[in-house]
Formats: C-alpha cells, sequence, structure tokens
C-alpha cells in the first residue's frame, strides 16, 4: 500500500497533498487509474489499488458445518465480503400439492389411456439409452421447478453495509441475487430430484388387504401381480423442499460469488435425514441417526467469477462524433494501447472497483468428471457495456477455469 | 398473503421434520436431555470480537462457548437432533450519520435497534419479517444502550445497531412439552449476548460512552435432585435446554464503573428460591444480583475485546503506524 500510495500523492504539490485514503474518496476514478496505470518514469507495476492484480481474486476461505439447526450451513468469506447460508429440509406433503393428483405420471400399474401409450412407447425408446435418461432427467427437473422444492433467499439487511436498511423489504439487488441464484439452481440442475423425493413401497399385499387399499386410494386390482408389480406401486409420498438462506453478513463488493460459493458449500454439508412413510400415524418420519442420513448427491460442481471492466475514459465512445462500431474501437483501441492501456478487467471486485466499473461479467463454469474434464461454461452473463468482446471473454472463462481449481480445493479442505 | 419480493415455498407450506425418536414414549428420551456441567456461579466462555465488518464504523461478532453436550454431540455425531444450541451473532453499527432531512430536528443522538434472528437460528424456521418477539428484543436493547451513549454529543444525527442472530439458544429441552413453566427462556439470554456485542460494536465505531456495558442472566431452576424433589436455586448463564423448570428468570445490562443497571428484565415467580440459611435477601434481590455477577464476568471479556480494537485503530491511525 505504501508505495502505492506515495505514487497517488506525487503529482500533486505539497501544499494540497491530501493523504491517499482522503484523495481515494474524493477522486476515485483517477485514483484507481493512477494505480493501474502508474507514470512510466516511477517504474512501478499496473496494479490495483487493494493491492491485487487484475486476474486475481481475493483470499477465499469456507468453514461448513458450524451452525446447529441447520441440516448443512456454511460461512464463505471472500477478502471481507462474507456469507454465511444455512439449508433447512422440511417435508412436502404430496397430499398438500393441489396439482399432484393431475400432474403426476400415472403409476404404472394404473390402465389408464395415457398409461397404455406410454406403454407402448416405452419399447421404441428402451433401446437408445440415451433419450431415456434426457426424459427422465427432465421429470427431474420438473418435479424441482414445478412443486418449488429450491428455496433460495438472500438477505442483505443484516447491516452489512451502510445503505441498505435493515426491517426494508428486501432491495432491488437482494431480489436479483436471489433469483439468480434460484435460476443458477435450477439450470445448472446441482440438486437431483431424486435425493429430494420420499418413497413409500406398499407391503406386498393379500387380496383382502389389497381390496382395502384400492378402496382409499384408486388403484387398479388389475395391476401387476408379483415383484415387478410391487416395484411399480412404489409412490412418492413426500418432498424434501430446502429452504436456502444466505445472509450477507458482511458485504465489500461481489456478493453473488460469495453467496454462491456459501450455497455450494452448504449443499455439500448438507444431511438429509432417512424418511418413511409412517402409515399408522399417517405422515412422514424421519429417523435422527446419523449414520443412516445421507449427504446430498450434487451434480457437478459449479463455480461462479465475477468481473468488472474499469475504463480509463469510459464516455470516450460517447463524446464521438460518429459512435465508433466494434471493429473501429478494437482498431482504435490496439493503436493506442501501445502507449497505455486503456481498460482493465478486474477480476473478484471490491466495493470500491464495482462502484467504479459499468461493465460486470458473471461467468459459472464447471469441468467434467470432477476436473479431468473438460470446462464447461454453465452461466454467462456480460452487461452495462462493450469493452468485453469474444476474445477477451475467452480469456476469461480460462480464468474462471483456474479459479474453479481454487475453489474446488477450498471446498474440499473445509 | 405471499410475500412478491422474496422467493417463496410450496403454497401449501411445509412441515418440519418429525423425528420417530420423539414420537416415542417420554421415558425413552428423558435420559437424552442435557446435563449442566459448570457450577451454579461458572458462567459459558464468551467468544467476542470486534472490527470484522469493515463496511460499517463499528462491529462485533458474539459466540458463546457450546455446552458439554453439544460438543460432545459435534465431535462424535450420533444424533441429528442438537441437545442444545449456543448462541451466535453478528452486530453493526453504522454512523454517527445525519439524520435524513424529512426528520424532525433533535437535540441528541437517534439510536435506533434492530435484531433480526436468521431464519434457521431456531429450531423452528423463522420468517423473513420481525414478528413481535424480535421487536420486542430490539426494544429492550435500546433501553439498555440508551442509558450508555452520550447522546448529546451528536446533535441531530442518528446511529443504526443491526444485530443478526445466526444462532439462537433454545427455549426449553426440545423433548419437552411447553408447560406451566414455560417462557421464551432463550431470549433472555439472547437480550444479553446482544447488550455485550453491542456495545462491543459501539465501542469499536468509537462513539462516547459512560461505560461498557455488559449484560448477564441469572435464573432460579427446580431441578429434580436424585431424591425427586425440586430445591429451586440459583443459577448463573442458564442454558434453558439443560434445565427441566426454569421459575424465574431475569437479565440486566449493568456498568460496572458506575455500578449502575441501565435495563432489567425479569420474569417468572421469584419467591420460590432457596438461599443459604443466613441469606436475608429475597428472590428478585438475589436473582438480581446473580445476574449482576453474570454482567461482571461478561464484562472482562468486553474489556479485552474493546482493548484489540483500540489497539488496532491505534495502529491505523496516522503516526500510530510508524511505533509499531
Amino acid at each position: 500500500m505504501a508505495p502505492a500510495a506515495a505514487t497517488a500523492a506525487q503529482p500533486t504539490p505539497p501544499s494540497l497533498s491530501l493523504p491517499p485514503s482522503q484523495f481515494a474518496r474524493l477522486q476515485p476514478h483517477a485514483y484507481l487509474l493512477a494505480h493501474l496505470s502508474p507514470p512510466a518514469s516511477s517504474n512501478q507495476p499496473s496494479i490495483r489499488a487493494n493491492g491485487r492484480a487484475p486476474s486475481q481474486f481475493r483470499v477465499t476461505s469456507a468453514n461448513t458445518g458450524s451452525l446447529t439447526h441447520t441440516n448443512g450451513s456454511a460461512v464463505v468469506r471472500l477478502g471481507d465480503t462474507t456469507a454465511v447460508c444455512g439449508v433447512r429440509a422440511e417435508i412436502l406433503h404430496t397430499e398438500d400439492i393441489a396439482s399432484w393428483s393431475v400432474s403426476r405420471p400415472p403409476p404404472a400399474s394404473s390402465s389408464t389411456p395415457a398409461n397404455k401409450r406410454r406403454k407402448l412407447t416405452d419399447p421404441t425408446a428402451k433401446p437408445s439409452e440415451k433419450s431415456d435418461g434426457n426424459n427422465k432427467e427432465d421429470a427431474d427437473e420438473s418435479h424441482i421447478q414445478d412443486f418449488n422444492l429450491l428455496v433460495p433467499n438472500l438477505s442483505l439487511s443484516t447491516g452489512c453495509a451502510p445503505g441498505f436498511i435493515p426491517g426494508a423489504p428486501p432491495s432491488a439487488l437482494a431480489q436479483s441475487l436471489s433469483h439468480q441464484i434460484l435460476s443458477l439452481l435450477h439450470s445448472t440442475r446441482l440438486v437431483r430430484a431424486e435425493d429430494l423425493r420420499i418413497w413409500y413401497q406398499p407391503p406386498n399385499l393379500g387380496p383382502e388387504e389389497l381390496e382395502r387399499h384400492n378402496e382409499s386410494e384408486q388403484m387398479d386390482v388389475d395391476a401387476p401381480q408379483g415383484d415387478a408389480g410391487a416395484e411399480k406401486n412404489r409412490e412418492i409420498k413426500a418432498f424434501w423442499v430446502l429452504y436456502i438462506d444466505v445472509m450477507i453478513v458482511s458485504l465489500a463488493g461481489n456478493p453473488f460469488d460469495a453467496a454462491w460459493a456459501a450455497v455450494l458449500a452448504a449443499l455439500r454439508d448438507t444431511r438429509l435425514p432417512r424418511a418413511w412413510w409412517d402409515v399408522d400415524n399417517g405422515m412422514v418420519v424421519c429417523s435422527d441417526a446419523v449414520s443412516e442420513a445421507r449427504k446430498l448427491s450434487l451434480q457437478g460442481l459449479p463455480v461462479s467469477s465475477s468481473f468488472g471492466v474499469f475504463e480509463a475514459d469510459a464516455a470516450s465512445g460517447w463524446r464521438a462524433e460518429v459512435i465508433p462500431d466494434a471493429e473501429e474501437e478494437r482498431a482504435l483501441d490496439d493503436s493506442s494501447r501501445k502507449g497505455n492501456q486503456r481498460r482493465w478487467i478486474l477480476a473478484d471486485p471490491d466495493g470500491y472497483e464495482e462502484g467504479l466499473s459499468q461493465e460486470r461479467v458473471c461467468v459459472v463454469v464447471d469441468k467434467e468428471q470432477g476436473g479431468k474434464g473438460k470446462t464447461v461454461v454453465v452461466k454467462l452473463e456480460k452487461n452495462g457495456g462493450w469493452a468485453v468482446d469474444a476474445k477477451e471473454l475467452k480469456a476469461l472463462v480460462d480464468i474462471s477455469a483456474q479459479r474453479w481449481e481454487d475453489i474446488k480445493q477450498i471446498l474440499e479442505q473445509c | 398473503m405471499t410475500d412478491r419480493r422474496r422467493i417463496n415455498g410450496p403454497p401449501s407450506g411445509t412441515r418440519p421434520a418429525v423425528f420417530a425418536s420423539s414420537l416415542n414414549s417420554a421415558s425413552d428420551i428423558a435420559t437424552g436431555r442435557p446435563q449442566r456441567q459448570r457450577q451454579p456461579n461458572e458462567l459459558r466462555k464468551i467468544f467476542l470480537k470486534t472490527g470484522l465488518i469493515p463496511s460499517a464504523s463499528g462491529s462485533a461478532y458474539l459466540e458463546y462457548e457450546p455446552s458439554a453436550s453439544l460438543a460432545a454431540a459435534r465431535s462424535s455425531p450420533k444424533s441429528l437432533i442438537p441437545p442444545s444450541s449456543a448462541l451466535k451473532l453478528a452486530c453493526t453499527v453504522h454512523g454517527p450519520k445525519p439524520l435524513p432531512r424529512s426528520a424532525t430536528f433533535s437535540p441528541n443522538l437517534v439510536l435506533t435497534t434492530h435484531i433480526k434472528y436468521a431464519p434457521f437460528a431456531a429450531r423452528k424456521r423463522k420468517g423473513h419479517i420481525r414478528d413481535a418477539s424480535e421487536r420486542d428484543l430490539g426494544v429492550h436493547l435500546e433501553t439498555a444502550l440508551r442509558g450508555v451513549i452520550v447522546a448529546e454529543r451528536w446533535p441531530k444525527s442518528g446511529l443504526d445497531i443491526t444485530i443478526t442472530i445466526l444462532e439462537a439458544e433454545d427455549d426449553r429441552w426440545w423433548g419437552d412439552a411447553p408447560d406451566s413453566h414455560d417462557a421464551p427462556w432463550g431470549m433472555m439470554n439472547v437480550l444479553a449476548g446482544c447488550i455485550t456485542a453491542a456495545s462491543a460494536a459501539i465501542s469499536d465505531a468509537r462513539i462516547d460512552c459512560l461505560d461498557l456495558i455488559a449484560g448477564g442472566v441469572a435464573a432460579i431452576v427446580a431441578d429434580e435432585s436424585e431424591d425427586g424433589e425440586a430445591k429451586p436455586k440459583l443459577m448463573l448463564d442458564t442454558d434453558p435446554a439443560e434445565h427441566k423448570a426454569i421459575l424465574s428468570a431475569c437479565v440486566v445490562a449493568y456498568m460496572p464503573s458506575r455500578d449502575e443497571i441501565t435495563e432489567i428484565w425479569l420474569k417468572g415467580d421469584s419467591s420460590k428460591a432457596l438461599l443459604g440459611p443466613d441469606d436475608k435477601r429475597s428472590g428478585h434481590e438475589a436473582l438480581l444480583d446473580g445476574a449482576v455477577d453474570a454482567a461482571r464476568g461478561a464484562h472482562s471479556v468486553l474489556a479485552e475485546a474493546v482493548r484489540e480494537s483500540a489497539e488496532r485503530f491505534a495502529g491505523l491511525a496516522p503516526g500510530g503506524g510508524a511505533t509499531q
């Protein structure tokens, strides 16, 4: 910090000199620019005001399982931004779902026309295993989405930053972050619907009991008997609903990365108790034995990395009489870049840098086969400007892939 | 009426998990009640650290030491039902800042306190919107702090104190049905923690105070001894999960150097306490003295945390850095 501060204070004459902290407040843009493009004479490297290199992330740490009343919890610190995530599992009985009897796929044992058709198409689908798998996955996702089985909410009204009034309804930022987490959970299919289902396998009934069963459940008596039939009698009695609550305890920029890492770590930590349908009580009952509880089997490990673009002269494009198109802009850029750089892509912007960058990029990547396979871009969001083009996006994806390795290591250690 | 600004769960609502062991007869689980391992006048250890939230003017994080049963359950987990819980909370102070133009003139600092439980803080899921008990806690905290802050030094300014409770104390042991002695006893421990943490955060924000104020809890508990007889006894810093019946409890906010109490919250019937034979105090006097003793204990932790905060500040201040 000290040498950087010296460069900031150098150009001003002694009588008007300001301490760096005040210069940073009064002229934030010039302050960051002075750090990123120091005068050639000073022989200083281009470095951000917080001492990081442009593509360097803040020190990240994670800690899981410290909250008592949760099924899974995590605290993630990303520099000075802290997110606490707690996952609570509650039970949604299918009898409470208004549309359940209509929307559920008819049990294979019944002889409704729809099911007959399904049965007819089944053999054709069998040879191609892949399409079958896809169908199954579609059903998976629709259960999670249709019945709102994942309920993420992010709260900023914890006094995390001066701008957010506690007690007020969630700000636009909090709402948008909650929604981004939800849509990312849905689109990555991180949580498998199968983990959230609570099945009930009716016992292999004698004929008279089957009749009694039939009265209550409207089952067809012509159900195929035997083991295969019993297997197909299995029905979903309830779902686990995961309430994923993220409290941003301290906010110093880049809340999404911190919140998503906390959600990821908490879900990895989540244990669901063994649950079964208790016929006598007519409710789902769980076992409290830790040995019987199981962890969620998450699909993949999507890691999010955010970037901000800092421009030396953001309005130059707008001030031009003819707004340059992308090609001209790049040519202009290259020619001017010989002298000095005009824009910087800053990884993991802190609160100060966030206030100075219009353009944001968020990349969520995953790697196949636990890091050995190729990198998959799960989500790519870019808004606020035109500085980042296809070439730079590719570089950002590479940085994000490196970041994926770091986060994986951090999550596996905690 | 659904909350349109949040993501709501299934419209029909969900039910918390019911564990098979809690459906069994009470005799099976009666053995599982956590036992108090501390002496009646021994407090739990408090972890208190200031300055963890740099975006705030002042901040503090407070955590109680987990009880022996909880620590055992964490190190070798057998049951998914936690035996008890330990308080964890984060406190931030923003200000002093100018009041909005629309506010009426105030010659003093306007103090706003805000306490919110995280949805996962308690055994039962909490809502996102503050309920009456949280507002009540906020009012108690404000009363406790108003007597400490030298409010005349900041006319026309406001001070926001926000506390997020990440893990609350239980009101009773989970295996107990609510009974006649039942009251939200856990709230009293939470309030004591809030007072101590808020005091640390206010000092961290360098707001002038008369003294550091600490919260303390004492309770009269009637635990059954071996001969099956319940003898009401005075205990300090009670964890409600460890006691079968708490007859009454008291929280105080106490300033040791002035020997002044700014807030008392006493609940329950304190007349049944069996004190020593030569003790002439009435039940509630004993309870208050106990709570003050507990607050003195918390004060020593608080003083240490504030000293750390001051050292950090001295290191940051211009000129102070040169000495290091």
